[in-house]
């Protein structure tokens, strides 16, 4: 019994420490990468010293910087959102876009691009982003509406994807409409990217999503009952009406942030939680929601990095690289645990 | 248009005031009036640019007024910044250089003034461009891709000391580039020429470019070329001959000009008249119209004239290509007369060529000639039956 324990121990200890490490080596790479070379020394002088060449200081602290930090931070935030979905529905493929949260951010942003532009030449990029958080919430405001009729999780998952056509409906009709700059700009919005984020972006996806996150660390006792099911959770004093609305809620919060900043970003939030909880053979909250964030921040660097060096001055998607590179991952370990 | 016209002269009124105490000492130094500070020489001339204008002040100065509201102070090379120019107004010193062009009708201004040397980045790639200067120097490495307007290489763009982001209005779609540009410390500046109404008021903008670049006169030039082909046009009587300027896209809709667009200007200078009347909002800002086929076929059917859009769906070869994107087509007056003509993908890249481009339309319309298969900016598609004598 000791032993088991130890071993599970070893094994988060393991997970930790390797995630930190490859968190640190991506850090370091991301800092370094990019189309200018700036060499290891000045690196060191500018964030440390804050001398030398302003291109290059400007280069760090204003290009590579913040959109690194904005990937750790909404990496991480994805992979939360997916890890309380998935708990939620009981369901592996549960992912944070399944409730119909980018199909609603895409709407709005639609709504803005192709009638706001089409009337004044132009518009802010905190409208844009607005825009794409209320479409978010607005989807998830008819789930949580939904959800307090539908008992089913399943019928919920299926609400979620309705909503999700609606919007998609909605979006093709003001599309019908749009000229081609607008088609064009939607299609690039909706393929999303970290490209140009700025420290007041970072300020403002930092404030949402930690409070956010920490909350949800708080929340990994009723979590973990919840996962032992729902009478289990009942029995344990957790009031099962407001957990389920505020898992909803939190997830939805988190997901809203990430699409509103950086467009919808698909596949980490059903990868990532997936792969940690295939590491860490277990899915209790207070161990697998620091640990995902942490996974997920690793992930988005790691494909942000791919995305933005590889094919340079050209820019892949954020999810193109996700998907390419993490689908392949996640089968493997699916075949392998099912090998075993 | 007289509201129009009172905003900007309100706009410029109220534009210049800040600029009259802001940069005073550096008038003082300049000589010039020292109870207004600056001391207006002028204005550019304009014939039909809407969009921007230019005041020109003692010492060189000139401010550039664009109707997204921006503003741009040209210092001389030999002149010095004023200290306190007002917040809302963008110091760019000349000479310019290591502009990163995005707006794509822009390139052919600069080509034509013989300025393809302050330009170093290039938001379009070498393959995409038809202009064969542009073309040229970007495989030549004078001029290096630097990423698509709403992705662009930052940091590509700072290491080469860019002096001006001069963006098309697709910015506006993504104006979290612009704010970026501005946060790193690259000027930006939104070539609003796609919002003129008239299609020699694109051509116009050439004259801003000649001010950036210090070819004022060569600009002014070019211009007045151009503009005499509208005038000689301007003599001859209107025929009645419709024309319908239209693609196919690849859901199926047709989708044309809206009408009073600077294209449907275009037909209308040449002598020819829109098929559609009243299409599309006015009040709008977009400039095409997606039309359902049925609809389209109801009123375009009757138009003597086809010019097809080649710029997104590619040019055609052949009429039965055209017919291929939707067998409506082949009912259509201009079909079965072999009026069809195709644009060649150029057309749009060709800003300083507007003149030259209305009395190709106006040849169009006019010129019986069969033999008529070339021109500068469209071509003849051989008919089905291969009647025409096409070239291509």
């Amino acid at each position: 019994m000791e032993k088991g324990k130890g071993t599970r121990y070893i094994r988060y200890i393991t997970t930790l420490i390797v995630l930190i490490i490859l968190f640190v080596v991506l850090i370091l790479l991301n800092i370094k990468s990019g189309s200018v070379n700036v060499s290891i020394k000045d690196i060191i002088n500018i964030l440390f010293h804050g001398s030398v060449n302003e291109t290059n200081y400007n280069i760090i602290w204003k290009v590579r910087l913040p959109r690194m930090t904005a990937s750790i931070i909404l990496g991480g935030a994805l992979a939360l959102s997916g890890f309380l979905l998935q708990t939620f529905f009981n369901n592996p493929i549960a992912g944070p876009y399944v409730l119909g949260i980018s199909s609603g951010s895409k709407m709005m942003v639609a709504i803005v691009m192709i009638t706001v532009l089409s009337r004044y030449h132009s518009v802010s990029s905190a409208v844009l982003i607005a825009a794409a958080f209320a479409g978010a919430m607005l989807s998830m405001g008819f789930v949580l509406i939904i959800s307090r009729r539908v008992q089913s999780v399943s019928m919920l998952i299926v609400c979620g994807v309705m909503i999700g056509y609606i919007c998609s409906a909605v979006t093709d009709i003001m599309i019908t409409f749009a000229d081609d700059a607008n088609i064009v700009n939607l299609h690039n919005w909706s393929l999303g990217s970290f490209s140009g984020t700025s420290w007041k972006d970072v300020g403002v996806m930092a404030s949402v999503v930690l409070p956010t996150s920490l909350i949800v660390f708080l929340m990994s006792k009723p979590i973990g009952a919840y996962q032992l099911g729902e009478s289990y959770a009942k029995n344990m004093g957790v009031n099962i009406k407001l957990f389920r609305i505020m898992l909803v809620l939190l997830s939805s919060f988190l997901c809203a942030c990430v699409t509103a900043f950086a467009g919808p970003i698909s596949f980490v939030g059903i990868a990532v939680p997936h792969l940690v909880k295939s590491f860490l053979k277990t899915s209790k909250p207070l161990i697998v929601t620091p640990i995902c964030f942490l996974g997920g921040s690793v992930f988005c660097l790691g494909c942000d990095l791919i995305a933005r060096t590889l094919f340079a001055p050209v820019e892949l998607s954020v999810s193109t690289v996700s998907s390419i590179f993490g689908v392949p991952i996640v089968i493997y370990i699916m075949l392998k645990k099912r090998v075993q | 248009m007289i509201k129009k016209r009172c905003i900007s002269i309100a706009m410029v009124i109220m534009m210049t005031l800040p600029l009259f105490s802001g940069c005073s000492r550096s008038m003082e130094e300049n000589g010039k009036n020292p109870e207004n500070g600056w001391q207006q020489e002028g204005s550019m001339e304009l014939k039909y640019a809407e969009n921007f204008n230019v005041d020109y002040y003692k010492g060189g100065y000139s401010l550039i007024s664009i109707s997204d509201g921006s503003r741009y102070l040209i210092v001389p090379e030999d002149q010095d910044i004023p200290t306190n120019p007002g917040e809302d107004i963008t110091i760019l010193k000349q000479p310019i250089s290591n502009i990163y062009l995005v707006a794509t009708s822009a390139m052919c201004l600069f080509d034509a003034l013989n300025s393809l040397d302050s330009i170093s980045l290039s938001g379009t790639k070498a393959k995409d461009w038809y202009i064969e200067n542009a073309r040229a120097a970007m495989e030549a490495g004078d001029i290096t891709y630097a990423g698509k307007y709403n992705i662009p290489d930052y940091e590509l763009i700072m290491s080469s000391n860019c002096g001006l982001a001069i963006e098309s209005t697709m910015i506006n779609h993504t104006p979290e580039v612009k704010e970026k540009l501005k946060e790193l410390g690259i000027p930006v500046l939104t070539d609003q020429s796609s919002y003129e109404s008239h299609p020699l008021g694109r051509t116009e903008w050439i004259k801003l470019y000649g001010l950036l670049t210090g070819k004022e006169s060569e600009a002014k030039q070019l211009f007045d070329e151009q503009a005499e082909y509208i005038d000689k046009l301007a003599d001859q009587e209107k025929t009645d001959k419709t024309v319908a300027f239209f693609y196919i896209s690849s859901s199926g809709n047709a989708i044309a000009r809206k009408s009073g667009d600077y294209v449907t200007r275009m037909i209308e200078l040449a002598g020819g008249n829109y098929i559609f009347d009243h299409l599309g909002n006015p009040e709008s800002a977009t400039s095409t119209v997606t039309l359902e086929m049925e609809e389209f076929y109801a009123t375009a059917k009757d138009a003597d004239f086809i010019i097809y859009n080649s710029t997104i769906d590619g040019e055609l070869s052949s009429v039965e290509e055209l017919i291929g994107k939707n067998s409506l087509l082949k009912d259509f007056k201009a079909v079965k007369n072999n009026n069809v003509w195709c644009t060649s993908k150029n057309m749009f890249q060709e800003t300083t060529q507007f003149g030259l481009m209305i009395s190709d339309i106006h040849r169009v319309l006019t010129d019986d000639d069969k033999d008529l298969t070339e021109l500068n900016f469209m071509y003849k598609l051989p008919a089905a039956d291969g009647e025409s004598n096409g070239k291509r």
